[in-house]
């Protein structure tokens, strides 16, 4: 009886992926809003999008062990240095981006494996009252390693994706060597060993432990819009969004990304889910519901966020494939500088 | 005597033997060279995982040790209003598991918190977030593990207590010791063995803690492992770090079951037993051992269900977007699923030692049993590793069907790996039933002419329908709180309470978590209370 039930459950199970138009999704990028845009997507085309979900590198170790058994076709995550590292280890194939995805992405944010679906920056956060405007001219992400920062500055640990993208990014810009000595100046000037998340950062410096934060963009306007309570939307308005090296390359970028995994069974299917993220309906739910930037040109990022109208200088230069190839060296030098 | 084929030993030398693997696999893939990625780095690493550990368990074993035999002690030998209500309310701390722990611990005292929010309602705005305390890292880690485990040691110390001989006690009397002396002289230590086998699981749920620790972000063992294994694909520095874990473990098993025997010994020399007298406390003194409980289950159980409610009732929307229904049943569905399966297979392995007496199967279960003492996470990627390898060689070379799709991310496969996990605790509840049952029965059985199978179902089944009851809850009670094994082995579009307040919780959607955790904690108190009738067996003998 038992073992019937297990038969017919299995069966059921297998069958259901022998199904015509579906795609499957493997997905670090757990959010509600995400599910309703894949409903969205099924009641347009007739395509089902089947979805697990789950931390990083617990999919990426399935995926690869599942090998050419694998039935995901996306995988979808947050930071361009974790789709980077993934198809380093040759678990991503050229994935055909259509002309349409294509003309709707720029060069720098995907590649032919990967595909950004959308934007955030990594930036400063402050408090108005112990910072002065003069402390933050010329402000970089290279100047945090200055003196004058000494026991004011507050940042994530070292095995953060975030983290490890902005170092790679300096590593690319500035080499090795002086990256390695910015590391140390930044661990000589942290407020505290490192804890938390992102909110967690920019909530001390609205409480007076620091006095800089690092934090992404989404977080500040997750705070300001009341979903994490009343409290923390009066301490965000304590501290100010600031954007760092707006006189040279500028802001570190980062996108939330769709890469084709190595052995996707429906290819075409994946192209026009990607495609589908990429329009200017799904685009508008991403950036109200995330806070991040929009990936396309003519959508507006919410209001909430800081650099709503984009007028700020975003490093276009830097290409993101660079965190994945440098977040080896990026990990080593963190930890190097004791970098919690 | 002839050992002929048995359906029994058979299926029982099968079935150990299945549960076995993983530890198979941790050990063989021993020899794999993979990757220097990290090699300058692995040292320091090494002495981190090795540190953090460390101080995680002398942190939990100690809090433990103090909170489970002092509740234990209160409720014992002392009446004070409340003293019913409090022997079995404080196992309610079961049904919180340490993640969930851990993110009411964060969000009440984070910067601008839930208590950030109560002071300001008190005394009016001000920034209150200096002055309050802040509970993270080890020390949060520490406290949620603790709060969450410490009714180990409750538990089994204070049955130890309860047939503690009451003549010992008189004789401390007799001697013209004070409480304290006799507390310290010979209270605790006749109960030695019980507390000891209580922080020994307090131990190995520690050591193989994944959620509240990696929440925290302490680098121990068990998240080294996981890093090493599933980020830098180095099976090596993964295995190496195993091996250090178990070695960890193994000390701690060796040291349960030591206590474990000596507890028996113990309780059985008991004799006559004596019901107890429990002395009256005085008004001050039953004020205060009231309140000691009374926090106790306050931090325990209370705070975090509060912190959970508190969320959802002033952030509602989560409440209503969550698709209840559908996780309660996939939560369930697997609470049956792997219960049942469970309990048959412990029951057929049991009877196969029973009727066989073999020595080489006696070892293989007790070798099988370990499964619990590997934390879960671990179970789940050896697992993956395992079916991997298992296609590419056997059943590739073959050339069958591929297996993959059979085992990972299906139910089948997840089920499995729960029933490899939780395989000691079926399979000694059982064996512990069974060891009640004098042989004798059975052959008396034999001699009217009853098969093994009718002996089986018709007396030893029916024999044994309490432990069934006991071992089915306390199943349940840990394939609703499991996280790590079903996070990465689940199907597509399959989710449970546990995987949705962790989803929630790891996209800093803490409130969002509060709904799932709420209904986690209320079905599992839902299951305690169903079992606290056996857990705390005073009046059944």
């Amino acid at each position: 009886m038992k073992r019937l039930s297990i038969l017919s459950i299995l069966f059921a199970f297998i069958s259901s992926f022998a199904l015509a138009a579906e795609v499957n999704v493997f997905s670090a990028r757990h959010y509600d809003s995400d599910i309703q845009l894949y409903e969205k997507f099924t009641a347009a085309t007739g395509i089902k999008v089947n979805v697990v979900s789950g931390k990083d590198k617990a999919l990426q170790k399935r995926i690869t062990e599942e090998d050419a058994d694998c039935v995901g076709d996306l995988y979808i995550t947050a930071d361009a240095g974790r789709l980077g590292a993934f198809q380093a280890k040759g678990m991503l194939q050229r994935a055909g981006w259509s002309k349409a995805i294509k003309d709707s992405v720029s060069n720098n944010f995907r590649s032919a494996q990967w595909v950004g679906i959308a934007k955030r920056a990594r930036i400063m956060y402050y408090s108005p009252e112990r910072v002065s405007a003069n402390d933050l001219n010329g402000m970089t992400y290279e100047g945090l390693s200055d003196p004058k920062w000494k026991g004011r500055v507050v940042i994530r640990k070292h095995n953060n994706i975030y983290n490890q993208s902005l170092v790679a990014s300096l590593i690319k810009n500035n080499g090795k060597t002086a990256t390695a000595t910015w590391a140390k100046g930044v661990v000589a000037n942290m407020a505290r060993d490192s804890k938390g998340n992102d909110r967690a950062q920019i909530l001390a410096v609205a409480a007076g432990e620091a006095d800089i934060a690092v934090a992404n963009t989404y977080y500040y306007a997750l705070m300001l819009s009341g979903k994490k309570g009343a409290e923390q939307q009066a301490a965000a308005k304590k501290v100010m969004p600031f954007f760092p090296n707006q006189q040279d390359r500028g802001t570190h970028m980062n996108i939330s990304g769709a890469g084709m995994l190595k052995h996707s069974p429906n290819k075409a299917n994946a192209v026009k889910l990607v495609e589908f993220l990429l329009t200017k309906e799904a685009q508008e739910h991403i950036v109200n519901n995330t806070f991040e930037y929009p990936m396309i040109a003519g959508v507006s990022p919410n209001a909430l966020v800081p650099g709503a109208d984009l007028s700020f200088k975003q490093d276009l230069k830097t290409s993101v494939k660079s965190y994945g190839t440098k977040q080896a060296d990026a990990i080593e030098m963190m930890k190097a500088a004791g970098w919690k | 005597m002839f050992k002929k084929f048995n359906i029994w030993y058979t299926s029982s030398f099968i079935i150990s033997f299945i549960v076995a693997i993983p530890i198979l696999t941790v050990f063989t893939s021993f020899f794999e060279d993979t990757s220097n990625y990290f090699e300058i780095l692995k040292q320091t690493f090494l002495a981190e995982y090795i540190f953090n550990s460390f101080i995680l368990l002398i942190g939990v074993l100690l809090l433990t040790f103090i909170i489970g035999t002092g509740c234990a002690y209160l409720v014992s030998f002392y009446q004070f209003p409340g003293v019913n209500f409090f022997k079995w309310a404080l196992i309610l701390s079961f049904a919180v598991p340490p993640y969930i722990y851990a993110y009411s611990l964060t969000a009440f005292f984070e910067n601008y918190g839930t208590a950030f929010t109560i002071l300001k309602h008190l005394f009016g705005e001000a920034n209150y977030n200096s002055s309050i305390p802040k509970f993270d890292g080890m020390f949060g880690a520490i406290l949620s593990l603790s709060f969450s485990l410490f009714s180990y040691v409750y538990i089994l110390t204070r049955a130890s207590f309860y047939y503690q001989s009451q003549s010992l006690i008189d004789l401390g009397k007799n001697l013209g010791f004070s409480k304290t002396k006799s507390f310290f002289s010979i209270i605790l230590p006749s109960a030695r063995p019980a507390i000891v086998a209580g922080l020994s699981l307090v131990a190995m749920e520690t050591l193989s803690d994944f959620g509240a620790v990696s929440f925290f972000g302490i680098n121990t063992l068990t998240t080294g492992i996981y890093n090493a294994w599933t980020g830098f694909d180095d099976l090596a520095f993964a295995n190496q770090l195993s091996f250090y874990l178990l070695i960890f473990i193994l000390a701690i098993f060796i040291l349960e079951n030591y206590s474990r025997k000596k507890a028996r010994y113990h309780s059985q020399t008991k004799g006559g037993f004596k019901q107890k007298e429990k002395t009256k406390l005085n008004k001050s003194n039953s004020f205060w051992a009231f309140a000691a409980c009374f926090v106790v289950l306050f931090f325990s159980f209370i705070f975090p269900l509060s912190q959970m409610l508190y969320w959802t009732i002033i952030f509602p929307k989560n409440f209503f977007d969550l698709k209840i229904f559908d996780l309660f049943t996939n939560t369930i569905y697997l609470v049956l699923l792997s219960s049942s399966a469970l309990i048959i297979f412990s029951f057929i392995t049991n009877y196969g030692n029973r009727v066989s007496r073999s020595k080489l199967l006696n070892i293989l279960t007790t070798f099988s049993i370990s499964g619990y003492a590997i934390p879960g996470v671990i179970l789940a990627v050896a697992f993956i590793t395992f079916i991997a390898w298992f296609d590419n060689t056997v059943i590739s070379f073959f050339e069958l069907k591929s297996i993959k799709k059979l085992f990972i991310g299906s139910i089948l496969g997840l089920v499995l790996v729960y029933f490899i996990r939780f395989y000691s605790l079926a399979c000694n509840g059982i064996k512990s039933g069974y060891e009640k049952i004098n042989r004798s029965i059975d052959e008396s059985a034999y001699l009217i002419g009853y098969s093994k199978l009718k002996t089986f179902l018709n007396i030893h089944v029916s024999y044994l329908r309490n432990s069934i009851l006991l071992i089915g809850m306390l199943i349940s009670l840990e394939v609703v709180r499991e996280l790590p094994i079903t996070l990465i082995l689940r199907p597509f579009n399959f989710e449970t309470f546990a995987t949705t307040a962790y989803i929630y919780a790891s996209q800093d959607l803490l409130e969002a978590a509060a709904v799932p955790s709420l209904c986690l904690i209320m079905i599992a108190s839902f299951f305690i209370l169903l079992t606290s009738k056996y857990i705390l067996r005073d009046n059944s003998e």
